[in-house]
């Protein structure tokens, strides 16, 4: 046999993998070192090499018990070209070592230094009324609907629960009590206000559509069919989904603004210096 | 089921936020005192159902960190309202069935937030030779600087240089901020909490293993500055003590053990931590601070064990019996809630005090702040050791032929051992006049509480004297209920006369259909599992079993094959009672049976099921008991 018997099974596994990580490794790559072409000296390099790669994935599969997909590789190996990148910046900011340990610990001194140079800002109005105008769906109160429901239960009335449902509309129609009419029900005969997503939780999804999609009516709607039996019911207001005005969503604009730019800024000024570093990694061409 | 499954992600991706439903109806009432304070919207007096989940780990347990879990406390509740959030595996998790009503964040008090700190550099503990070893990349020393941590918490000698105070008190504050900051009057409730960490174990040696006498300490409102744990003492009784004197300073307090099925028949033992007889003063110690136990979670169900209950065909559910990091079997006496509701009573008749008279909860025990409590989309609870199909087992090992042929390594042994055998997570059910931490809390204290092992199932129990069959069909049931009998979680002081029972169940709308509801009653010298209602007709009053209602499951889709029944109804009377005996009573409501998670992760794999775990389950819930008491 080969000498691949002296390795532990993981290892033996690990080949395979590589060389599709390898391919798919091409692509990414090969945009990081067009942005830093003209930085070629040896300082301003980062060398993935073979074994480098196998110990990540022997890492990865002792922490695992699974062994790394592409793109699980591709994961490790971007982490470890930014830990790397940054661990670099920092030696070069004036504090120095040697290890993986110090690395990834340099690399995440120099995350919360990038996190503190990046003060917050203070959005003017033009900026949050973009923001505001590019993510409505943040901003938008869901479709709510009030509604009054009685309860004809297939378990006690089986097949004739529509029936009885039917014929409890014309009753209703006639001014019987709402209250007196159908079977007892374990939720609330009356909600208000309740957003379409409550009541598919409540009623299951089959019952929210179909309300969602009815009128709001003095008169009894249905027989409507839930995910419990089957419902007769009374919707005194159904309010679309509406945007909330500017003025009102302003602290929760900001709010949303801020969070979002604070996250992006951040990863954009480690982008700039992992940029700053050449990627080379062991049986890819990347250039 | 597909299309089913879409379409609900569809609906419960309409809305992200919105009010809490008013209800024009609320006419008022007088059952049970309405909390202080103003009402939120959603108040109802015959009080609603709320579900949550009051075990929940992210990043600062020392035994999710490791796991590669980075995720936060705001990560967690931000999860259980419906964001999504990654696994450590990379993967992303959104919360199965709409958010939840409530949660709370219970990270291990023991070395809180420490792992963290020996990660980051600048840090005092980074310097630390044990945290070069814990996150060096060679796995020995990895686990050998892990394995000293769980034998430190086991033990409660702290590891000194690692026993930063500064730190620990600081991250609990961090956790406690985070539950203030997400609670929501009236729309999403979260508890100040942490896991108090006790192990038993005989063995000297480092590790883990041991008997589990985990509990969860849940603050009402305000919490102290520092947490109690095991550092501090591993006997139980001692947290008592220690919570008794918060409640005395103002801080009202309990707490929750959970998996006593793994607590090698320590939990329900009947002797106290040191081995002296228990007495009322321990009784009423431990109900004053423990009125309600977590049945059952990731980690397997503690309802009964087919040992304890030969009579019980459905006892042999999710049963898990390997003590932590161990592969040593716990024993099964003391180990039980059904047989600790038995004990219980026989003390009480022998000695009059009874210290197991409590109630049932379920959570989910996720390490990775989010629990998967659903069986269609299952990601176990450590991080990154069970995070695949193939780390837990449901699968075959890659480049093996099939089930007959699995390398001998320690990934598939781990999943032989523990993942393969652990089950999806468990909710905690509440009726509560609103979504409130206190409405939520005085539930808790007064055992109005039911568990599921994951869907929302919704139970009601009620036990009274001038019960009739007409209250079924009426309108006003649940009111009339209250006003007329105690719900669920109380004792019925006996009047001479047989008591009935109003047993309510109801499906949860997007998950299965229910096949049948169970009484279960206990006395001190016995058990009997009784069917009061069927999917199909009713109850054999010979077998006092409902007949099959043949549901089966497509096992080519796990689409189940036939409908159960939405809500089933039933006013029961015992047909055994005796006035003269205690009993204690508590309801089991069965679903039809639907595919494990295994069974689901093996259909998409298109590989067969793991032949060694059953493919279906029949997912319930469990109610808090009503205790009947013969009077005077």
């Amino acid at each position: 046999m080969t000498d691949d018997n002296s390795q532990s099974p993981g290892l033996r596994l690990l080949r395979e993998p590589l060389v599709h990580f390898v391919l798919a490794a091409l692509a990414v790559f090969a945009a990081w070192s067009f942005t830093s072409a003209l930085r070629e000296d040896a300082d301003r390099t980062i060398h993935v090499t073979q074994s480098d790669l196998e110990r990540f994935a022997a890492l990865y599969a002792a922490e695992s018990g699974a062994l790394p997909g592409d793109a699980d590789m591709l994961a490790i190996v971007n982490d470890y070209v930014r830990d790397e990148a940054l661990a670099r910046e920092a030696r070069r900011l004036g504090l120095d070592a040697g290890d993986t340990i110090v690395t990834r610990r340099l690399a995440q001194k120099m995350t919360f230094m990038v996190s503190d140079l990046k003060e917050d800002s203070e959005p003017d109005e033009k900026t949050l009324r973009a923001w505001y105008d590019a993510h409505p769906d943040r901003f938008t109160e869901p479709q709510k609907i009030t509604f009054t429901q009685v309860y004809f239960s297939e378990d006690v009335r089986g097949a004739n629960a529509v029936a009885d449902a039917q014929a409890a509309l014309g009753a209703l129609a006639n001014g019987s009590d709402w209250r007196q009419t159908g079977d007892p029900f374990m939720l609330q005969r009356a909600y208000g206000d309740l957003p379409v997503r409550e009541i598919a939780r409540l009623f299951g999804v089959e019952f929210a559509r179909a309300l969602a999609d009815m009128p709001a009516s003095e008169s009894w709607q249905g027989p409507v069919r839930s995910a419990l039996g089957v419902h007769l019911v009374n919707i005194s207001q159904n309010t679309p989904a509406q945007l909330t005005p500017f003025d009102e969503a302003r602290a929760a604009v900001t709010a949303d603004w801020r969070d979002e730019t604070r996250r992006s800024e951040n990863e954009a000024a480690i982008r700039e210096i992992v940029g700053r570093y050449k990627v080379e990694i062991e049986g890819v061409d990347a250039n | 089921m597909l299309n089913r499954t879409t379409a609900l992600a569809a609906i419960l991706l309409l809305a992200s936020c919105g009010k809490p439903a008013a209800t024009p109806d609320g006419e008022s009432a007088d059952s049970g005192a309405p909390p202080a304070g103003a009402q939120t919207a959603g108040y109802n007096p015959d009080r609603n159902a709320y579900f949550g989940d009051l075990h929940i780990h992210t990043r600062s347990s020392f035994d999710a960190y490791i796991f590669n879990v980075r995720r936060t406390a705001d990560d967690a509740y931000r999860f259980a309202q419906g964001e999504t959030i990654q696994h450590p595996s990379g993967f992303d998790m959104t919360i199965a069935g709409g958010p939840l009503d409530f949660y709370a964040v219970t990270d291990h008090s023991e070395y809180l937030g420490i792992l963290p700190a020996m990660n980051t550099p600048g840090t005092a503990l980074s310097e630390l030779p044990r945290a070069k070893d814990m996150f060096s990349t060679e796995p020995e020393k990895i686990q050998a600087a892990f394995q000293g941590v769980g034998a430190s918490v086991r033990s409660g000698e702290p590891i000194s240089e690692m026993y930063d105070l500064d730190t620990i008190n600081s991250v609990w504050a961090q956790n406690i901020a985070a539950a203030d900051k997400y609670y929501q009057p009236g729309k999403f409730t979260t508890f100040a909490a942490y896991e108090f960490t006790s192990v038993t174990s005989e063995t000297p040696e480092g590790g883990f293993g041991g008997g589990n006498l985990h509990r969860n300490v849940f603050f009402k409102g305000a919490a102290p500055f520092k947490a109690f744990s095991t550092l501090d003492s591993t006997n139980p009784e001692d947290l008592w003590d220690w919570m008794d004197a918060q409640r005395a300073n103002g801080m009202e307090v309990l707490s929750i053990p959970h998996n006593s099925n793994v607590s090698d028949g320590q939990m329900f033992r009947l002797e106290t931590y040191n081995g002296e007889p228990l007495d009322a003063a321990y009784a009423e110690q431990r109900m004053r601070n423990e009125p309600l136990v977590e049945v059952t979670q990731v980690k397997g169900t503690s309802e009964t064990h087919p040992d304890l209950s030969p009579n019980d065909e459905w006892a042999n559910f999710e049963i898990y019996e390997e003590l932590l990091g161990s592969h040593a079997v716990s024993a099964v006496q003391g180990s039980y809630v059904r047989e600790a509701y038995r004990n219980g009573l026989k003390l009480q008749e022998d000695e009059g005090f009874d210290p197991f008279h409590f109630g049932l909860i379920a959570s989910s025990d996720s390490h990775v702040a989010g629990g998967a409590y659903s069986e269609a989309d299952f990601w176990s609870k450590v991080g990154i050791i069970d995070g695949t199909p193939v780390a837990r087992g449901s699968v075959p090992f890659p480049g093996s032929t099939g089930w007959d042929d699995q390398p001998d390594n320690l990934i598939v042994e781990n999943a032989t051992h523990w993942f393969s055998r652990w089950s999806a997570a468990g909710l905690t059910g509440v009726w509560a006049e609103e979504n409130t931490r206190e409405a939520i809390f005085d539930a808790f204290r007064r055992k109005e509480t039911f568990a599921t092992t994951g869907p929302r199932m919704k139970v009601r129990f009620f036990g009274g004297f001038g019960f009739d069959e007409g209250m079924l069909n009426s309108a006003d049931l649940a009111h009339t209920a209250y006003e007329d009998g105690i719900p669920m979680g109380g004792d019925l002081i006996g009047s001479g006369a047989a008591p009935s029972f109003i047993v309510w169940a109801q499906r949860d709308p997007n998950a299965g259909t229910l096949q049948r509801v169970q009484v279960v009653k206990v006395t001190s010298d016995g058990e009997e599992v009784i069917d009061v209602a069927c999917d199909n007709g009713t109850p054999d009053p010979s077998t006092r079993r409902c007949t099959d209602n043949g549901a089966s499951v497509d096992m080519a889709t796990c689409t189940p094959a036939n409908q159960g029944a939405g809500e089933l109804k039933v006013l029961w009377t015992d047909p055994d009672f005796d006035a003269a005996r205690r009993a204690t009573y508590y309801v089991r409501v069965l679903e039809n049976p639907s595919c494990r998670w295994s069974t689901w992760e093996a259909m998409r794999n298109g590989t067969p099921p793991r032949p060694d775990v059953p493919t279906t389950i029949q997912e319930r819930a469990y109610t808090s008991p009503i205790w009947y008491i013969p009077g005077n």
